[in-house]
């Protein structure tokens, strides 16, 4: 450090105080740059080292000078051949000489160099001469412990009730408190008090000590800063001053967090909701309730991991993310899709423990939910019947739907010792579903001649009751690698229906006739699934692993739909049985297959098969007719993925996969919930195949703060199951049947980029994607290929400059490419366009004004004319209240303009749809939000 | 493989025999075990209660440490700091608790008190030049036997207020150590950081000759000195909290 300077400045000793005593100003300001440490009369340190044993001089001895108040070494040097050493120009002053010799007793005593100081003679003796001292060391040693950890047992010092851990502190010895909540610890002020190792409380250490009961402490372990026992506890130690951890008692580490939202507004618009996780020990309990007439009908992502059920995670660890395996769930997380207006009630509670040192862990779940939803919507759709002719359909439909459900999980784990683990899982729910619709449809064919009209009314009641339970089971071996695996799935399902179908039809060609179908359908369907696998992982070589599997899966399917007609009685007796049919559907499957696995440090790749035999039973149990059918199948899969670099990495990946069909798809019954479509099952139908390909490459750069992503893949399908429509020319009445047909696809594709602009602090992003199917079905016999293209371009650029404001624009545009083989005239291709527009920007009094405005652009074309641009711009205005800021005063508006639609329009088989439906349109609302918390250990 | 096993060919030069002049070491090889506690860092991470219920549900999912080996060769003039044997953690860590500068090669000259090192910060490779900086150390009366040396403890702060705990032996000659770390009057055999979760200790020290061409400071990088390095790293990692401030660190030290 200083070195240097000194050797340049000082000479010799007596060459610098003559120097200084004639230049002694001007020195001084060159000292003053020099640093001041310079500042200082030189001197010396000479000696010699030697062994008093036999007399010997002891090279390669280490002589140190430390620093006398803090013991920082200041300059060290080795002895030369004849136990000689020098170290010049060392500041007068204070010093510590320690001298160390391999196997030998230390040398340590305090000096003061001046530049007079005479040699010294260092004589070491070896330990083995020093048996005697071998105790003293030691004890020695037992007092330089006090730079160690020093712990208390709290329960050790007996405190009146009610004692906070002020009060324990003042009895501890070496620690002391003043009236103003002070602490010192062995003579140094205290400057942190940690709880668990964390800083719960900032800075003032009083916070802690006068809110925490004596009762929850543990332990109180006082650090001194010289200590590593930081290093082996993680507990943050860089900290210049002595730091008190209150360690507490297990059962004494609750708390709690929450947020409550009220919100009431016009339109009949209210939405109001409580979270709340508490924890305790090792503990956890977490509820919600939620009742909102604004589309909010459960819990966020976020939201779901504070006070939803606890969810186990899975590890990627190629891939180093964590996820969560979605299960499939008709009425969702979010369950409201945006059409209607929604009135929705749900609760949920939330259990999780722990014990067994962690080991084993239980968590229990209950859910109800309740939605109710009322709509209106009016779908206009184009039939390609044939090469030259086409129907039009209108149709009004209105809805009232009423969905419960209670549910009801329960998770244990046990990690039975580090090698062993078990899991049970069992979960189940009962809903009820209840809805009245009525249709008013009207045909028309090319001519603009009327066809059709039809007036219809569904109202169905039912249930549905589900479960499904699971036991795995999973062991490691010594052998790393080495593992096995046995998972054992019990699943089934229960509906249960009762169907009123209405419908009154007038047929206008070639003459005027009606007619009515009046029935009561009761249909139920049960489905069980039973499925047992067992996996198995053997390290072949190094990086090489082999796994192998085997499962057993059946898959019992019974629907039995019965069809009344209302008899002269007014009563529903007389059984349809064009429309009533009992079906059994069963698939037994046996798979089993290897696969070999590389795992390198940036390559790794894997490829393997399974084998599976699937036996389908299929019995119609009216007429006792029982088909088999056997099907013999490979299961090939691939991969490959590189990491170039810890943020670069490319992935490939294939699979061969099969679908069954569905019991609705293959189960000979004519389905007349509307005349006018009437649907029938092909029990001929055959299993399809489905290769799935996809590509994905990555490249983050973490410092300049960009991204560049790109993905491909797709799918081919064999055998694949599509639709056979007949539609009558001259009624616009269809039959649709399930066939299979080679040749459909889908392929996607599409890159991006994300980068930050440094300069301007502006983020940006764009992209490009494309997405292209082939669908082929059949319309009156005839083969109908559609072919979609959908390429799209994305922008995005934002700023934000945190606590001041965030402002982004975003683009989206489609171009959308539709092509049907029997009517290659239609041109229905037309662009989409979306803008967005966001803005949250804070203002001075705690105020906070934010807005969204999306614009959507859908260009009309011949068949979808109407104008359908749509300004949405939603807003609110906030106020902060309450200490540290937890709660807002909240003004919103919903939907300023009043333009908001529900709109869909599709293109897919022969059919061109465009759909308009009721929906949340504009409202406003005044609402109050408060988080609330309160921390462990605090009264 | 948790548990060390410490090869001592050290016994040889253990100070069991009754002559007065010890062996001492000016060339050879050791390999140090660098093991980084995540449970921990990730803790020390996080920011509410929110984020506590996300690490109970990944604790038990990701590796507790973080092991890798790095190789110190040495001679009397000079050292050199680079990644050992490969080790693979099981399961692997994931890439945002590992961070950057975890392969660092590190070269010193202890006669021109230069210092070399090529370290990669995410998508850049910087070969940082400078002198060696100089450390404070607080000598402290503990010893503990690190792969059969008799260590002696010192402390330090650095980088303005990091904490840092070192074990050296004076029975090799050379004032080196694991990453930028020396300026002992010995080897520095253990080493730890608690701020960075991360200890090195010695698990093999072999004494051989080692020929000069064997210690050559790294050339790939972008050059800079350890003020533009800090600047750099500070400006891009601003924005990250407390990882950042952890990012930093790792890319410092």
């Amino acid at each position: 450090m200083h070195i240097a300077n000194k050797s340049v400045l000082v000479i010799t000793d007596k060459f610098y105080t003559k120097f200084l005593n004639k230049y002694k100003s001007i020195i001084f300001i060159l000292l003053l740059f020099q640093g001041m440490s310079s500042f200082a009369q030189q001197s010396k340190l000479e000696g010699n080292v030697s062994d008093t044993g036999n007399k010997q001089p002891l090279f390669n001895a280490t002589i140190c000078l430390l620093r006398q108040k803090d013991s920082v070494l200041t300059r060290f040097i080795r002895s030369d051949h004849n136990g000689n050493f020098t170290i010049n120009n060392i500041a007068e002053g204070d010093y510590v000489l320690q001298v160390y010799y391999p196997s030998f007793a230390d040398f340590s005593d305090k000096i003061s160099l001046n530049a007079s100081s005479p040699p010294f003679k260092i004589a070491l003796r070896a330990k083995s001469t020093l048996l005697a001292d071998i105790t003293l060391v030691s004890k020695l040693a037992a007092i330089r412990l006090k730079g160690d950890t020093l712990e208390y047992k709290a329960d050790s010092f007996k405190l009146k009730d009610g004692a906070m851990v002020e009060d324990l502190l003042k009895r501890l010895p070496g620690i002391q408190v003043d009236k103003d909540g002070k602490i010192t610890a062995m003579g140094e002020s205290v400057q942190k008090v940690l709880v668990d190792g964390e800083e719960f409380f900032g800075d003032d250490p009083t916070i802690a000590t006068k809110n925490i009961q004596a009762d929850a402490i543990d332990k109180v372990q006082v650090f001194d800063k010289k200590s590593d026992q930081a290093t082996f506890t993680g507990i943050d130690d860089g900290v210049k001053n002595k730091t008190i951890n209150l360690k507490l008692k297990d059962d004494k580490k609750k708390g709690y967090f929450g947020k409550l939202e009220l919100g009431g507004g016009t339109d009949d618009k209210w939405s109001n909701s409580l979270m709340l996780n508490k924890f305790k020990g090792k503990s956890k309990f977490s509820g919600y309730g939620i009742m909102s007439s604004t589309g909010k009908t459960g819990l966020n992502w976020k939201e779901n991991g504070q006070y939803g059920e606890t969810k186990n995670l899975d590890y990627n660890e190629d891939y180093g993310y964590f996820y969560s395996d979605y299960e499939h769930d008709d009425f969702g997380g979010s369950n409201y899709d945006g059409e209607g207006l929604p009135r929705n009630w749900a609760a949920g509670v939330n259990y999780s423990r722990k014990w067994d040192d962690d080991k084993q862990n239980i968590n229990g779940c209950y859910l109800y939910k309740k939605l109710l939803t009322e709509s209106n919507s009016n779908t206009y759709t184009k039939y390609i019947v044939d090469t030259n002719s086409t129907l039009n359909t209108y149709e009004n439909k209105t809805t009232f739907n009423n969905r419960s459900r209670n549910s009801l999980n329960a998770t244990y784990d046990w990690m039975i010792d580090s090698s062993v683990s078990i899991k049970l899982t069992a979960k189940g729910y009962a809903d009820n579903n209840e809805s009245n619709t009525s249709y008013n449809k009207n045909i028309t064919n090319q001519l603009n001649q009327q066809v059709t009209q039809s007036k219809r009314t569904n109202n169905i009641n039912g249930t549905s009751d589900n479960y499904k339970s699971s036991l795995l089971i999973k062991k490691k071996f010594k052998k790393q690698g080495r593992t096995i695996s046995f998972n054992l799935d019990i699943a089934g399902n229960n509906t249960a229906s009762d169907n009123y179908l209405y419908e009154h039809d007038t047929y206008y060609l070639p003459t005027t006739n009606d007619s009515i179908t009046d029935q009561l359908k009761n249909n139920h369907t049960t489905t069980q699934i039973i499925t047992g696998k067992i996996v198995y992982t053997e390290p072949l070589i190094k990086k090489v692993f082999m796994e192998l599997n085997y499962s057993m899966n059946e898959n019992k399917n019974n629907s039995e739909i019965k069809s009344f007609d209302k008899g002269a009685s007014g009563k529903y007796d007389n059984e349809n049985s064009l429309y009533s049919n009992h079906y059994q559907f069963d698939v037994f499957t046996n798979s089993g297959g290897v696969t070999l696995k590389y795992s390198g440090k940036k390559t790794s790749f894997y490829f393997g098969s399974n084998i599976a035999n699937t036996h389908f039973t299929q019995e119609d149990l009216v007429t006792t007719n029982t088909t088999e059918r056997y099907y013999f199948n490979l299961f090939p899969k691939a991969g490959f993925s590189h990491k170039f670099s810890q943020f670069k990495g490319i992935n490939i990946n294939y699979n061969g996969s099969t679908k069954q069909p569905t019991i609705t798809q293959i189960q000979p019954l004519r389905n007349n919930n509307d005349q006018l479509t009437i649907m029938i099952g092909n029990p001929l139908l055959q299993q399809e195949f489905k290769h799935n390909i996809n590509l994905n490459y990555n490249s983050y750069k973490v410092m300049s703060e960009s991204n560049i992503y790109l993905y491909s893949g797709g799918t081919i399908t064999s055998n694949a199951i599509v639709t056979n429509n007949t539609t009558l020319v001259d009624s616009g009445k269809t039959t649709i049947q399930y066939t299979n047909v080679n040749g459909n696809y889908n392929a996607y594709g599409g890159m991006g980029y994300y980068c930050k602009i440094k300069k301007l602090d502006i983020r940006c992003s764009s992209g490009i994607d494309f997405n292209a199917s082939r669908y082929i079905s059949f319309v009156n016999s005839k083969k109908n290929i559609t072919d979609n293209y959908t390429p799209g371009l994305r922008l995005w650029i934002g700023k934000e400059k945190e606590k001041k404001y965030n402002i982004s624009y975003g683009c989206r545009l489609n171009y959308n490419i539709s092509a049907s083989s029997l009517q290659p005239g239609i041109n229905n291709n037309y662009w989409t366009q979306v803008h967005n527009f966001d803005m949250n920007i804070t203002l001075p009094w705690k105020l906070e004004i934010n807005q969204e405005i999306e614009y959507t652009i859908r260009q009309k074309t011949a068949l979808y004319n109407k104008n359908n641009n749509v300004v949405l711009w939603n807003a609110y205005i906030g106020r902060k209240i309450l200490k540290d800021n937890k709660g807002m005063i909240k003004l919103s508006a919903n939907d300023l303009l009043n333009q908001n639609i529900g709109y869909n329009r599709y293109v897919n088989n022969s059919t061109i749809t465009e759909n308009n439906y009721q929906t949340i349109a504009r409202y406003f609302q005044v609402s109050f939000l408060w988080n609330f918390s309160k921390t462990p250990g605090s009264k | 493989m948790k548990t060390l096993k410490f090869i001592v060919i050290v016994i040889l030069f253990c100070p069991l025999f009754s002559y007065s002049q010890a062996i001492f070491i000016e060339s050879g090889k050791i390999e140090f075990e660098k093991k980084v506690n995540l449970l921990n860092q990730i803790k020390s991470e996080m920011d509410n209660d929110r984020d506590k219920t996300w690490f109970e549900m990944i604790r038990k999912m990701i590796p507790s440490e973080n092991i890798s080996y790095f190789d110190l060769t040495f001679n009397k003039g000079a050292t050199l700091y680079k990644p050992g044997k490969e080790y693979t953690n099981s399961p692997k860590p994931p890439a945002w608790t590992v961070g950057p500068a975890t392969e660092n090669i590190v070269y010193s000259n202890y006669n021109t008190q230069e210092q070399v090192s090529e370290k990669e910060v995410f998508e850049n490779t910087f070969l940082m030049k400078d002198s060696i900086h100089p450390v404070e150390w607080k000598m402290m009366n503990e010893t503990r036997n690190i792969a059969g040396f008799t260590c002696r403890k010192a402390v330090a702060k650095v980088l303005d207020s990091v904490y840092v705990i070192a074990f050296f032996t004076e029975q090799i000659v050379v004032t080196g150590g694991p990453e930028s770390f020396g300026g002992l009057p010995g080897m520095i055999l253990g080493l730890a950081i608690p701020k960075l979760h991360t200890t090195w200790y010695a698990t093999k020290v072999e004494m051989k000759p080692i020929k000069e061409a064997e210690i050559v400071a790294p050339k790939k990088g972008k050059k800079y000195n350890f003020i533009q390095l800090k600047e750099q790293l500070k400006q891009s990692l601003k924005d990250w909290g407390k990882e950042g401030g952890r990012n930093l660190l790792q890319a410092l030290i």
